[in-house]
Protein backbone atom coordinates (compact mmCIF):
# COMPACT_ATOMS: atom_id res chain seq x y z
CA UNK A 1 0.00 0.00 0.00
CA UNK A 2 2.57 2.71 1.39
CA UNK A 3 4.62 1.73 -1.78
CA UNK A 4 1.59 2.14 -4.05
CA UNK A 5 1.22 5.11 -2.97
CA UNK A 6 4.96 6.32 -3.11
CA UNK A 7 5.22 5.56 -6.88
CA UNK A 8 2.21 7.33 -7.55
CA UNK A 9 3.73 10.23 -5.87
CA UNK A 10 6.64 10.03 -8.00
CA UNK A 11 5.10 10.51 -10.89
CA UNK A 12 3.03 13.14 -9.98
CA UNK A 13 6.18 14.72 -8.81
CA UNK A 14 8.25 13.27 -12.85
CA UNK A 15 5.25 15.40 -14.74
CA UNK A 16 5.34 18.14 -12.48
CA UNK A 17 9.28 18.40 -13.49
CA UNK A 18 8.18 18.47 -16.91
CA UNK A 19 4.92 21.07 -16.49
CA UNK A 20 7.48 23.30 -15.17
CA UNK A 21 9.18 24.06 -18.21
CA UNK A 22 5.77 24.15 -20.04
CA UNK A 23 4.13 27.09 -17.68
CA UNK A 24 7.17 28.84 -20.07
CA UNK A 25 5.63 28.99 -23.32
CA UNK A 26 1.62 29.83 -22.84
CA UNK A 27 1.70 33.51 -22.74
CA UNK A 28 0.15 35.95 -25.25
CA UNK A 29 0.91 35.92 -28.62
CA UNK A 30 4.12 37.50 -29.59
CA UNK A 31 6.13 37.68 -32.62
CA UNK A 32 9.65 36.52 -31.76
CA UNK A 33 12.41 37.57 -33.78
CA UNK A 34 15.60 35.27 -34.02
CA UNK A 35 18.90 37.15 -34.24
CA UNK A 36 22.40 36.24 -34.11
CA UNK A 37 23.20 37.50 -31.13
CA UNK A 38 26.91 37.14 -32.25
CA UNK A 39 26.49 39.87 -35.19
CA UNK A 40 26.92 43.32 -34.93
CA UNK A 41 26.13 45.65 -35.25
CA UNK A 42 23.02 44.55 -36.67
CA UNK A 43 22.64 42.62 -33.68
CA UNK A 44 24.00 41.98 -30.40
CA UNK A 45 23.90 42.00 -27.03
CA UNK A 46 23.98 45.15 -24.80
CA UNK A 47 26.15 46.62 -21.49
CA UNK A 48 23.40 45.27 -19.70
CA UNK A 49 22.57 42.13 -21.58
CA UNK A 50 19.56 43.26 -23.77
CA UNK A 51 19.53 42.79 -27.41
CA UNK A 52 20.69 45.33 -29.46
CA UNK A 53 21.89 46.70 -33.05
CA UNK A 54 20.18 48.09 -36.22
CA UNK A 55 17.65 45.59 -36.93
CA UNK A 56 16.58 45.55 -33.41
CA UNK A 57 15.91 48.87 -33.02
CA UNK A 58 14.33 48.96 -36.51
CA UNK A 59 11.94 46.12 -35.77
CA UNK A 60 11.12 47.66 -32.11
CA UNK A 61 10.15 51.03 -34.17
CA UNK A 62 8.11 48.77 -36.71
CA UNK A 63 6.74 46.36 -33.66
CA UNK A 64 5.19 50.00 -32.26
CA UNK A 65 4.24 51.72 -35.20
CA UNK A 66 2.22 48.42 -36.68
CA UNK A 67 0.70 47.50 -33.38
CA UNK A 68 2.12 44.50 -32.17
CA UNK A 69 4.81 42.90 -29.88
CA UNK A 70 8.31 41.37 -30.59
CA UNK A 71 10.73 39.68 -28.08
CA UNK A 72 14.53 39.03 -29.76
CA UNK A 73 15.37 35.51 -29.25
CA UNK A 74 19.57 34.99 -29.74
CA UNK A 75 19.60 31.68 -31.68
CA UNK A 76 22.07 30.02 -33.13
CA UNK A 77 22.68 31.08 -36.77
CA UNK A 78 23.61 27.72 -38.67
CA UNK A 79 20.23 26.57 -36.87
CA UNK A 80 17.92 29.80 -37.72
CA UNK A 81 16.09 28.52 -40.45
CA UNK A 82 15.18 25.26 -39.36
CA UNK A 83 13.67 27.50 -36.09
CA UNK A 84 12.04 29.56 -38.22
CA UNK A 85 10.01 26.61 -39.71
CA UNK A 86 9.95 24.71 -36.97
CA UNK A 87 8.21 27.91 -35.15
CA UNK A 88 10.59 28.32 -32.80
CA UNK A 89 10.74 31.82 -33.59
CA UNK A 90 8.36 33.70 -36.14
CA UNK A 91 11.07 36.31 -38.10
CA UNK A 92 14.67 36.64 -38.37
CA UNK A 93 15.76 40.38 -38.39
CA UNK A 94 19.20 39.62 -37.99
CA UNK A 95 21.46 41.34 -41.03
CA UNK A 96 20.16 38.10 -43.19
CA UNK A 97 21.48 37.91 -46.71
CA UNK A 98 18.77 37.22 -49.77
CA UNK A 99 19.52 34.34 -51.67
CA UNK A 100 17.92 31.82 -54.23
CA UNK A 101 18.72 29.14 -51.94
CA UNK A 102 17.08 30.52 -48.67
CA UNK A 103 13.99 31.72 -51.03
CA UNK A 104 13.24 28.22 -51.00
CA UNK A 105 12.57 27.87 -47.61
CA UNK A 106 11.12 31.50 -46.43
CA UNK A 107 9.76 34.64 -47.84
CA UNK A 108 11.94 37.89 -47.45
CA UNK A 109 10.58 41.49 -46.84
CA UNK A 110 11.60 44.27 -49.21
CA UNK A 111 15.60 45.00 -48.86
CA UNK A 112 16.99 46.98 -46.53
CA UNK A 113 20.77 46.86 -46.88
CA UNK A 114 23.56 45.37 -48.78
CA UNK A 115 26.04 42.78 -47.95
CA UNK A 116 29.12 43.53 -49.59
CA UNK A 117 31.66 40.38 -49.02
CA UNK A 118 35.63 41.36 -48.12
CA UNK A 119 38.98 39.73 -47.13
CA UNK A 120 40.23 40.89 -43.78
CA UNK A 121 43.87 40.53 -42.93
CA UNK A 122 46.03 41.78 -39.77
CA UNK A 123 46.42 45.07 -40.70
CA UNK A 124 50.43 44.16 -41.12
CA UNK A 125 50.53 41.23 -43.19
CA UNK A 126 51.37 41.34 -46.91
CA UNK A 127 48.63 38.96 -48.25
CA UNK A 128 46.54 40.39 -51.18
CA UNK A 129 43.22 38.98 -52.90
CA UNK A 130 45.34 37.44 -55.53
CA UNK A 131 47.81 35.87 -53.05
CA UNK A 132 45.13 34.89 -50.66
CA UNK A 133 43.63 32.23 -53.72
CA UNK A 134 46.19 30.17 -53.92
CA UNK A 135 47.13 27.02 -52.42
CA UNK A 136 47.42 26.75 -49.14
CA UNK A 137 46.44 30.00 -47.38
CA UNK A 138 44.01 29.60 -44.83
CA UNK A 139 40.62 31.48 -44.98
CA UNK A 140 38.03 31.99 -42.12
CA UNK A 141 34.41 31.73 -42.61
CA UNK A 142 31.01 31.84 -40.57
CA UNK A 143 29.54 28.35 -40.75
CA UNK A 144 25.89 28.82 -42.42
CA UNK A 145 26.29 32.06 -44.51
CA UNK A 146 25.89 32.50 -48.02
CA UNK A 147 29.64 33.58 -48.02
CA UNK A 148 30.27 29.67 -46.55
CA UNK A 149 28.12 28.30 -49.12
CA UNK A 150 29.37 30.66 -52.07
CA UNK A 151 33.08 30.13 -51.38
CA UNK A 152 32.53 26.68 -51.01
CA UNK A 153 30.39 25.82 -54.40
CA UNK A 154 32.30 28.94 -56.59
CA UNK A 155 36.03 28.71 -55.32
CA UNK A 156 37.04 25.16 -53.30
CA UNK A 157 34.90 23.37 -56.26
CA UNK A 158 36.61 25.34 -59.34
CA UNK A 159 39.41 24.54 -58.26
CA UNK A 160 41.10 26.73 -55.91
CA UNK A 161 43.55 24.93 -53.55
CA UNK A 162 43.23 27.50 -50.54
CA UNK A 163 41.48 26.19 -47.01
CA UNK A 164 38.56 27.17 -45.67
CA UNK A 165 37.80 27.04 -41.98
CA UNK A 166 34.49 27.68 -40.32
CA UNK A 167 33.69 29.33 -37.04
CA UNK A 168 30.41 30.01 -35.03
CA UNK A 169 30.38 33.52 -35.59
CA UNK A 170 31.94 35.77 -37.83
CA UNK A 171 33.82 37.76 -34.75
CA UNK A 172 35.53 34.47 -33.96
CA UNK A 173 36.46 34.02 -37.28
CA UNK A 174 38.55 37.29 -37.26
CA UNK A 175 39.94 36.72 -33.61
CA UNK A 176 41.37 33.59 -35.49
CA UNK A 177 43.04 36.19 -37.45
CA UNK A 178 44.18 38.04 -35.17
CA UNK A 179 45.54 34.72 -33.73
CA UNK A 180 47.43 34.11 -37.03
CA UNK A 181 45.45 30.52 -37.19
CA UNK A 182 44.15 31.84 -40.71
CA UNK A 183 44.93 34.08 -42.69
CA UNK A 184 42.33 35.95 -43.89
CA UNK A 185 38.70 35.82 -43.47
CA UNK A 186 35.12 36.45 -45.44
CA UNK A 187 33.15 39.05 -44.06
CA UNK A 188 30.88 41.84 -44.75
CA UNK A 189 32.46 45.03 -45.12
CA UNK A 190 29.77 46.07 -42.10
CA UNK A 191 30.99 43.86 -39.71
CA UNK A 192 34.54 44.35 -41.01
CA UNK A 193 34.48 48.55 -40.63
CA UNK A 194 32.79 47.94 -37.10
CA UNK A 195 35.67 45.76 -35.91
CA UNK A 196 38.22 48.20 -37.16
CA UNK A 197 36.20 50.58 -35.16
CA UNK A 198 36.78 48.68 -32.15
CA UNK A 199 40.63 49.37 -32.69
CA UNK A 200 41.40 45.80 -33.33
CA UNK A 201 44.26 45.61 -35.70
CA UNK A 202 42.75 44.44 -38.95
CA UNK A 203 42.07 45.60 -42.38
CA UNK A 204 40.26 45.17 -45.74
CA UNK A 205 42.39 43.82 -48.89
CA UNK A 206 39.41 44.01 -51.05
CA UNK A 207 36.31 42.12 -52.62
CA UNK A 208 37.28 38.32 -53.27
CA UNK A 209 34.49 37.94 -56.30
CA UNK A 210 31.11 37.45 -54.55
CA UNK A 211 28.50 39.70 -55.96
CA UNK A 212 26.56 41.71 -54.00
CA UNK A 213 23.43 40.87 -52.17
CA UNK A 214 20.59 42.53 -50.12
CA UNK A 215 19.61 41.90 -47.26
CA UNK A 216 15.60 41.64 -45.63
CA UNK A 217 13.52 40.27 -42.91
CA UNK A 218 12.50 36.32 -43.24
CA UNK A 219 9.10 35.11 -42.50
CA UNK A 220 7.50 31.25 -42.93
CA UNK A 221 6.32 30.86 -46.80
CA UNK A 222 2.90 30.80 -45.38
CA UNK A 223 3.07 33.65 -43.17
CA UNK A 224 1.76 36.30 -45.58
CA UNK A 225 0.17 38.50 -42.95
CA UNK A 226 3.09 39.14 -41.11
CA UNK A 227 5.10 39.65 -44.37
CA UNK A 228 3.06 42.22 -45.37
CA UNK A 229 3.59 44.10 -41.61
CA UNK A 230 7.17 43.89 -42.07
CA UNK A 231 6.96 45.61 -45.47
CA UNK A 232 4.78 48.29 -44.75
CA UNK A 233 6.39 48.54 -41.16
CA UNK A 234 9.86 48.81 -43.13
CA UNK A 235 8.54 51.27 -45.72
CA UNK A 236 7.22 53.74 -43.15
CA UNK A 237 10.37 53.31 -41.08
CA UNK A 238 13.05 54.17 -44.03
CA UNK A 239 10.84 56.91 -44.85
CA UNK A 240 11.65 58.66 -41.59
CA UNK A 241 14.95 61.08 -40.64
CA UNK A 242 15.41 58.53 -37.83
CA UNK A 243 16.36 55.39 -40.10
CA UNK A 244 19.32 58.00 -41.38
CA UNK A 245 20.03 58.41 -37.81
CA UNK A 246 19.75 54.43 -36.80
CA UNK A 247 22.29 53.45 -39.90
CA UNK A 248 24.87 56.06 -39.00
CA UNK A 249 24.58 55.45 -35.36
CA UNK A 250 25.45 51.75 -35.81
CA UNK A 251 28.03 52.33 -38.16
CA UNK A 252 25.92 50.64 -41.28
CA UNK A 253 26.82 52.74 -44.61
CA UNK A 254 24.26 52.05 -47.41
CA UNK B 1 44.92 45.12 -24.58
CA UNK B 2 44.67 43.80 -20.81
CA UNK B 3 42.57 47.35 -19.46
CA UNK B 4 39.92 46.61 -22.46
CA UNK B 5 39.90 43.32 -21.35
CA UNK B 6 39.61 43.65 -17.66
CA UNK B 7 36.78 46.62 -18.35
CA UNK B 8 35.02 43.93 -20.72
CA UNK B 9 34.93 41.43 -17.96
CA UNK B 10 33.83 43.63 -15.46
CA UNK B 11 30.75 45.25 -17.60
CA UNK B 12 30.05 41.57 -18.82
CA UNK B 13 30.05 40.10 -15.31
CA UNK B 14 26.21 40.67 -14.26
CA UNK B 15 24.85 38.94 -17.28
CA UNK B 16 27.59 36.11 -17.56
CA UNK B 17 26.24 35.48 -13.92
CA UNK B 18 22.57 35.45 -14.79
CA UNK B 19 24.00 32.91 -17.28
CA UNK B 20 25.53 30.66 -14.70
CA UNK B 21 22.09 30.88 -12.84
CA UNK B 22 20.39 29.41 -15.97
CA UNK B 23 23.16 26.37 -15.81
CA UNK B 24 22.30 25.73 -12.24
CA UNK B 25 18.47 25.50 -12.80
CA UNK B 26 19.35 23.43 -16.15
CA UNK B 27 21.71 21.33 -13.93
CA UNK B 28 19.02 21.06 -10.95
CA UNK B 29 16.23 20.51 -13.02
CA UNK B 30 18.03 17.45 -14.99
CA UNK B 31 19.83 15.81 -11.46
CA UNK B 32 16.07 15.97 -10.37
CA UNK B 33 14.24 14.67 -13.35
CA UNK B 34 17.29 12.01 -13.62
CA UNK B 35 16.89 11.06 -9.98
CA UNK B 36 12.97 10.81 -10.54
CA UNK B 37 13.39 8.23 -12.83
CA UNK B 38 17.12 6.82 -12.51
CA UNK B 39 15.52 5.69 -9.03
CA UNK B 40 12.75 3.23 -10.47
CA UNK B 41 15.17 2.44 -13.37
CA UNK B 42 18.09 1.27 -10.69
CA UNK B 43 15.43 -0.81 -8.61
CA UNK B 44 13.98 -2.56 -11.77
CA UNK B 45 17.43 -3.31 -13.02
CA UNK B 46 18.39 -5.13 -9.95
CA UNK B 47 15.27 -6.52 -8.65
CA UNK B 48 13.22 -6.88 -11.99
CA UNK B 49 12.33 -9.62 -14.10
CA UNK B 50 14.11 -10.47 -17.21
CA UNK B 51 12.12 -8.50 -19.25
CA UNK B 52 12.21 -5.27 -17.38
CA UNK B 53 15.63 -5.61 -17.13
CA UNK B 54 15.89 -5.97 -20.69
CA UNK B 55 13.89 -2.62 -21.41
CA UNK B 56 15.73 -0.78 -19.02
CA UNK B 57 19.17 -2.02 -20.73
CA UNK B 58 17.70 -0.13 -23.81
CA UNK B 59 17.20 2.50 -22.34
CA UNK B 60 20.66 3.10 -21.15
CA UNK B 61 22.54 2.05 -24.35
CA UNK B 62 20.40 4.75 -25.95
CA UNK B 63 20.93 7.33 -24.01
CA UNK B 64 24.73 6.64 -22.83
CA UNK B 65 25.41 5.87 -26.17
CA UNK B 66 24.09 8.61 -28.22
CA UNK B 67 26.38 12.34 -28.06
CA UNK B 68 24.72 14.92 -26.11
CA UNK B 69 24.69 16.98 -28.92
CA UNK B 70 22.79 14.71 -31.21
CA UNK B 71 19.92 13.93 -28.69
CA UNK B 72 19.60 18.16 -27.89
CA UNK B 73 18.59 18.48 -31.60
CA UNK B 74 17.33 15.53 -32.14
CA UNK B 75 14.53 16.49 -29.42
CA UNK B 76 14.79 19.97 -30.22
CA UNK B 77 13.81 20.00 -33.58
CA UNK B 78 12.95 16.20 -34.15
CA UNK B 79 10.71 14.93 -31.29
CA UNK B 80 9.44 17.53 -29.71
CA UNK B 81 8.58 19.57 -32.85
CA UNK B 82 7.06 16.59 -34.60
CA UNK B 83 4.32 15.88 -31.00
CA UNK B 84 3.25 19.80 -31.50
CA UNK B 85 4.72 20.39 -28.22
CA UNK B 86 7.25 23.85 -29.38
CA UNK B 87 8.98 23.25 -26.10
CA UNK B 88 11.67 25.95 -24.95
CA UNK B 89 15.06 25.44 -26.08
CA UNK B 90 15.46 25.63 -21.79
CA UNK B 91 12.90 23.23 -21.61
CA UNK B 92 14.49 20.81 -24.26
CA UNK B 93 17.84 20.89 -22.42
CA UNK B 94 16.57 19.99 -18.91
CA UNK B 95 14.19 16.87 -20.57
CA UNK B 96 17.53 15.89 -22.64
CA UNK B 97 20.18 16.03 -19.96
CA UNK B 98 17.82 15.14 -17.44
CA UNK B 99 16.98 10.94 -19.53
CA UNK B 100 20.50 10.68 -19.59
CA UNK B 101 21.27 11.19 -16.39
CA UNK B 102 18.32 9.40 -15.44
CA UNK B 103 20.84 6.90 -17.26
CA UNK B 104 23.61 7.42 -15.41
CA UNK B 105 22.06 7.97 -11.60
CA UNK B 106 20.39 4.70 -12.03
CA UNK B 107 23.91 2.66 -13.18
CA UNK B 108 25.58 4.81 -9.44
CA UNK B 109 22.88 4.19 -7.56
CA UNK B 110 22.63 0.14 -9.07
CA UNK B 111 26.27 0.21 -8.34
CA UNK B 112 24.85 1.14 -4.03
CA UNK B 113 22.61 -1.57 -4.03
CA UNK B 114 24.84 -4.65 -5.43
CA UNK B 115 27.79 -2.95 -3.20
CA UNK B 116 25.26 -3.45 -0.23
CA UNK B 117 26.28 -6.53 1.80
CA UNK B 118 24.15 -9.84 0.71
CA UNK B 119 23.06 -10.29 4.46
CA UNK B 120 20.76 -7.38 4.58
CA UNK B 121 18.20 -8.27 2.16
CA UNK B 122 18.43 -12.07 3.74
CA UNK B 123 17.82 -10.62 7.41
CA UNK B 124 15.30 -8.27 5.94
CA UNK B 125 13.30 -10.88 5.00
CA UNK B 126 14.34 -13.39 7.83
CA UNK B 127 12.42 -11.28 10.13
CA UNK B 128 9.32 -11.27 7.90
CA UNK B 129 9.67 -8.64 5.76
CA UNK B 130 8.29 -8.36 2.16
CA UNK B 131 10.61 -7.80 -0.55
CA UNK B 132 9.50 -4.89 -1.33
CA UNK B 133 9.33 -3.47 2.04
CA UNK B 134 12.63 -4.79 2.19
CA UNK B 135 14.23 -2.69 -0.91
CA UNK B 136 12.10 0.55 0.67
CA UNK B 137 13.16 0.09 4.34
CA UNK B 138 16.60 -1.24 4.37
CA UNK B 139 18.18 -1.52 0.95
CA UNK B 140 17.25 2.14 -0.61
CA UNK B 141 18.24 4.13 2.86
CA UNK B 142 21.30 2.62 2.74
CA UNK B 143 22.22 2.68 -1.11
CA UNK B 144 21.18 6.07 -1.81
CA UNK B 145 23.47 7.64 1.34
CA UNK B 146 26.23 5.75 -0.62
CA UNK B 147 25.50 7.19 -4.04
CA UNK B 148 26.52 10.62 -2.88
CA UNK B 149 30.42 10.64 -4.33
CA UNK B 150 28.65 9.12 -7.26
CA UNK B 151 26.45 11.97 -7.46
CA UNK B 152 29.02 14.55 -7.24
CA UNK B 153 30.82 12.95 -10.12
CA UNK B 154 27.34 13.45 -11.78
CA UNK B 155 26.73 16.76 -10.94
CA UNK B 156 30.11 18.11 -12.13
CA UNK B 157 29.86 16.28 -15.34
CA UNK B 158 25.98 17.42 -15.92
CA UNK B 159 27.46 21.23 -15.15
CA UNK B 160 29.84 21.13 -17.75
CA UNK B 161 27.61 19.24 -20.27
CA UNK B 162 24.87 21.89 -19.63
CA UNK B 163 27.34 24.59 -21.35
CA UNK B 164 25.99 22.81 -24.78
CA UNK B 165 22.51 23.88 -24.51
CA UNK B 166 24.44 27.10 -26.26
CA UNK B 167 23.51 24.90 -29.43
CA UNK B 168 20.21 25.42 -28.81
CA UNK B 169 20.63 29.21 -28.23
CA UNK B 170 19.89 28.51 -24.38
CA UNK B 171 21.34 31.79 -23.24
CA UNK B 172 23.56 30.24 -20.47
CA UNK B 173 27.38 31.47 -19.74
CA UNK B 174 29.17 30.22 -22.79
CA UNK B 175 26.48 31.57 -24.84
CA UNK B 176 26.80 34.85 -23.14
CA UNK B 177 30.46 34.63 -23.12
CA UNK B 178 30.02 34.80 -26.72
CA UNK B 179 27.85 37.24 -27.11
CA UNK B 180 30.37 40.14 -24.62
CA UNK B 181 33.26 38.63 -26.74
CA UNK B 182 31.68 39.54 -30.31
CA UNK B 183 30.56 43.09 -28.49
CA UNK B 184 33.71 43.89 -26.68
CA UNK B 185 36.40 41.45 -29.26
CA UNK B 186 38.09 40.79 -25.57
CA UNK B 187 37.75 36.64 -26.38
CA UNK B 188 40.21 35.45 -24.29
CA UNK B 189 39.46 37.38 -21.08
CA UNK B 190 35.67 36.53 -21.46
CA UNK B 191 35.94 32.85 -21.97
CA UNK B 192 38.54 32.61 -18.68
CA UNK B 193 36.12 34.49 -16.93
CA UNK B 194 33.17 31.53 -18.20
CA UNK B 195 35.84 28.96 -17.30
CA UNK B 196 36.43 30.45 -13.91
CA UNK B 197 32.54 30.43 -12.88
CA UNK B 198 32.79 27.25 -14.27
CA UNK B 199 35.27 25.57 -11.71
CA UNK B 200 33.91 27.41 -9.27
CA UNK B 201 30.70 25.82 -9.45
CA UNK B 202 31.72 22.96 -9.81
CA UNK B 203 34.05 23.14 -6.62
CA UNK B 204 30.68 24.25 -4.47
CA UNK B 205 28.61 21.61 -5.77
CA UNK B 206 31.19 18.44 -5.12
CA UNK B 207 31.86 20.31 -1.97
CA UNK B 208 28.29 20.60 -0.96
CA UNK B 209 27.36 17.25 -1.89
CA UNK B 210 30.93 16.14 0.05
CA UNK B 211 29.23 17.46 3.58
CA UNK B 212 26.19 16.06 2.47
CA UNK B 213 27.60 12.71 2.62
CA UNK B 214 29.46 13.34 6.06
CA UNK B 215 26.80 14.32 7.41
CA UNK B 216 24.05 11.48 6.44
CA UNK B 217 26.79 9.08 6.06
CA UNK B 218 26.07 5.34 7.46
CA UNK B 219 28.52 5.49 10.82
CA UNK B 220 31.16 2.56 9.92
CA UNK B 221 30.90 2.81 5.77
CA UNK B 222 32.63 6.11 6.15
CA UNK B 223 36.31 6.00 4.85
Amino acid sequence: MLKKRFWIGWLVFVFLMAGLGNSAFAQDKVYINGIDANYPPFSFIDKNGNPDGLDVKAVDWIAEEMGFKVKHQPTEWDAIIPSLKNKKIDMIASGMTVTEERKKEVNFSIPYNETIMVLVTKKDAALTVEKAKTKDVKWGVQRGTTEAKWIEENMLQKGFQFKLQHYDSAPLAVEDVINGRVDCAAVSTTTANEIIDKGIPIKIIGKYGQPDDVVAYAVRKEDTQLLNILDEGLKRLMATPLWKELNEKYGVKK
Amino acid sequence: MIPQGLTAIKEGLPYLLEGALVNIAVVLGAMALGFALGLPLAVGHVYGNRKTRGLIGIYILFFRGIPLLVLLFLFYFGLFSLSGINASAFTVAIVVLGLISAAYQSQILRGAILSLPEGQMKAALSIGMSKKKAIFFVILPQALRLSIPGWSNEYSILLKDSAVAYALGVAELMARAHHVASRTYQHLYLYLTAGFIFLLLTYLGTKGLNVLYKKVGIPGYLR
